[in-house]
């Protein structure tokens, strides 16, 4: 099967080449080109625009950092748009719901087939190939999509229509951050209370509150080490978007809103590219500043 | 504050327990969690079996499981309660009963204690009649009640002045938990009480640690039910919204099950939570206790806890709806408007 990829960042990169190493032929395609060279080097083409590669390849995924560059992608000139009749799209970037639909709705009318397909799981899955994949849209290209989708994750949820697997995306994100936060508030009490972190993390990770999350992270955050595995600007677009859901619906979110808060300060502290597991810095002692 | 001298130092990753998706009952590297603790032991040498007299003051949800799984080990256990009937379960397997906390406390050699709240706790151990009266030297009061850290203080200086040792002793985990004797010790105080009763926490649970200096133990008990009183809101809340936007709330559990915040909590609560149903493993009004506890514990150390403060405002509400005693996942119904399903 040839399949060709938009977007080669932190998870794009590592899905492409989870790919390649499957035995897919894959066309690569990234706003910064150089960024192609190392999957060359693995033995793939690369698309000068997302265009070129659309009229290449029969299904093709994208994987955006965020609305703008999921929109962007489709409809500017040299875009996906111009090619897409009878072809295949697969946007596993994380966006709002409306985002997804105005994708899904100039695809079809151009005689393109949709589907939306965001991922849980961040850097590490991506690589070993065990991202959960949350899809909805066109049931017949979910089916064309399961040997690609078993290569990159290991579990695939077919949702129902357009705008489903964002939303579950961003419910599963907005419990993700308010848990780090949760997580973050505990190790500093802990700290600050004259306990041993650490002993903390070894008390969490023998109860009923155990996640890989705490487990992957917690020991790094203690070592001030937020090497980014999912962005923390990413992570607060995430908040942001789902709390704008809960707010189209009239649902009550008072915990993740003041987990938004924290993430917001984070940013404004200049911790946005670092892991959002860096959130933790905002709540350590700082100096005041008049 | 003084440092913590941790008994129980960080386990190298091979002796990591890594959860799977159930909880299983006794899993291996938990034996072999217990055999690195007891081998990291001083001096004192322990037998393999505690051969005294165990008191256990305290028969509720948690109490009335912990006191059998000792029976069942063959200790020799005298109990009380406030309410006398509870003990009849207990009697009937062979426990021998004292009407005081007192008596209970002069008839045997170490003395436990389960109460629900600060106030039954410091009652109990310290009131007319309490466990304090019956203490002496060669004694041993271990609470394992959660308590805020100045009762434990308070519990911990009216025991030593009797000239008996006190260890804290609060536990991680619920009903189920202490049903199966995989309960979690965050002990603190007397070292040389916590390696006379280690036999003794191993029928009981799965794991223990030890601390340090009193306090220690209840501020670890505290921190813990904070995060967790704030992950079982921020679940609520995830859960309702999925339910609002049109998504099955169903297929959110299985989906978070899957990935990096899968908790057993979450998967074990999930789907009676997701049907409005929440049979009680612990009760809410006791996890709002333990967050009302953590923020004490925050703003003594000048720390902002807006996230655990949000969440507690949220068991605040699911009290006013008159779900104390229902359990702590009902918190759920505090997103809803009253009148909704």
């Amino acid at each position: 099967m040839e399949i060709g990829f938009l977007g080669l960042g932190i998870m794009g990169k590592a899905m492409s080449v989870n790919l390649l190493k499957n035995g897919f032929k894959v066309t690569v395609w990234n706003r910064t080109l150089s960024k192609c060279n190392e999957l060359v080097a693995l033995g793939a083409s690369v698309g000068e625009t997302p265009a070129e590669v659309v009229k290449k390849c029969k299904i093709n995924i994208a994987m955006l950092s965020d609305p703008a560059a999921a929109l962007s992608v489709v409809f500017d000139k040299d875009g996906v748009l111009e090619q897409i009749c009878g072809k295949c799209y697969i946007d596993m970037s994380t966006v709002d719901p409306d985002t997804s639909c105005k994708i899904s709705e100039a695809i079809t009318s151009k005689g393109g087939h949709f589907l939306e397909a965001p991922v849980s799981g961040s850097k590490q899955p991506a690589e070993t190939g065990q991202l959960v994949i949350l899809a909805a849209g066109e049931k017949a290209l979910y089916e064309e999509a399961i040997p690609a989708f078993n290569v990159l994750g290991k579990k695939s949820f077919f949702l129902g229509q357009v705008g489903n697997g964002a939303k579950m995306k961003l419910v599963v994100n907005v419990i993700m951050g308010s848990m780090m936060n949760a997580f973050s508030e505990g190790l500093v009490l802990a700290d600050r209370s004259g306990l041993n972190p650490h002993d903390l993390l070894d008390v969490l990770d023998l109860g009923a509150i155990a996640n890989p999350m705490f487990r992957g992270k917690g020991p790094a955050m203690l070592q001030d080490n937020y090497s980014p595995a999912f962005p923390l600007k990413h992570q607060q677009k995430d908040m942001r978007l789902a709390l704008a859901l809960g707010d189209e619906n009239a649902v009550s979110m008072p915990v993740a809103a003041a987990a938004n808060e924290a993430f917001k300060k984070a940013r404004s502290m200049g911790l946005e590219d670092l892991d959002f597991s860096a959130v933790f810095e905002t709540m350590k002692i700082l100096k005041h500043k008049s | 504050m003084a440092l913590s001298s941790t008994f129980c130092p960080r386990i190298p990753n091979k002796f990591r327990y890594t959860p799977i998706s159930s909880f299983p009952s006794k899993p291996l590297l938990s034996l072999s969690f217990r055999t690195f603790a007891s081998l990291a032991s001083d001096a004192s040498s322990q037998a393999d079996k505690f051969s005294g007299r165990v008191g256990f003051l305290g028969l509720g949800i948690m109490g009335a499981p912990m006191a059998q799984n000792l029976m069942k080990a063959g200790c020799d256990v005298t109990v009380w309660n406030r309410t006398k009937s509870k003990c009849d379960p207990l009697i009937n397997l062979g426990a021998k009963y004292q009407s005081s906390p007192e008596e209970v406390a002069a008839n045997c050699d170490v003395t436990f204690a389960m109460l629900a709240d600060p106030e039954s706790a410091i009652d109990v151990a310290c009131g007319k009649n309490g466990a304090a009266s019956g203490m002496g030297p060669g004694k041993g009061y271990v609470d394992v009640s959660t308590v805020d850290v100045s009762t434990s203080k308070l519990i911990n200086e009216h025991i030593k002045a009797t000239g008996a040792l006190f260890l804290e002793a609060p536990v991680s985990g619920s009903k189920k938990p202490a049903e199966d004797g995989q309960l979690i010790f965050l002990t603190a105080g007397d070292k040389s009480l916590y390696d006379s009763v280690a036999a003794l926490l191993d029928i009981m649970g799965k794991s223990r640690f030890y601390l340090g200096e009193v306090g220690n133990g209840a501020a670890m008990k505290l921190v813990v039910n904070m995060i967790m009183g704030s992950m079982m809101a921020s679940f609520s809340e995830g859960i309702l919204l999925s339910k609002k936007v049109g998504l099955d709330p169903n297929v959110l559990v299985e989906v978070v099950s899957q990935g990096a915040i899968s908790a057993p909590m979450y998967s074990l609560k999930g789907p009676s939570m997701v049907k409005s149903l929440y049979p009680t493993a612990f009760p809410l009004k006791h996890q709002q206790k333990d967050l009302r506890l953590a923020l004490g514990l925050a703003e003594s150390v000048s720390q902002s806890t807006p996230i655990a403060a949000a969440a507690n405002e949220l068991y605040k509400v699911a009290k006013s709806y008159g779900l104390s005693d229902e359990d702590f996942s009902a918190v759920i119904e505090a997103l809803k408007a009253k009148s909704q399903d």
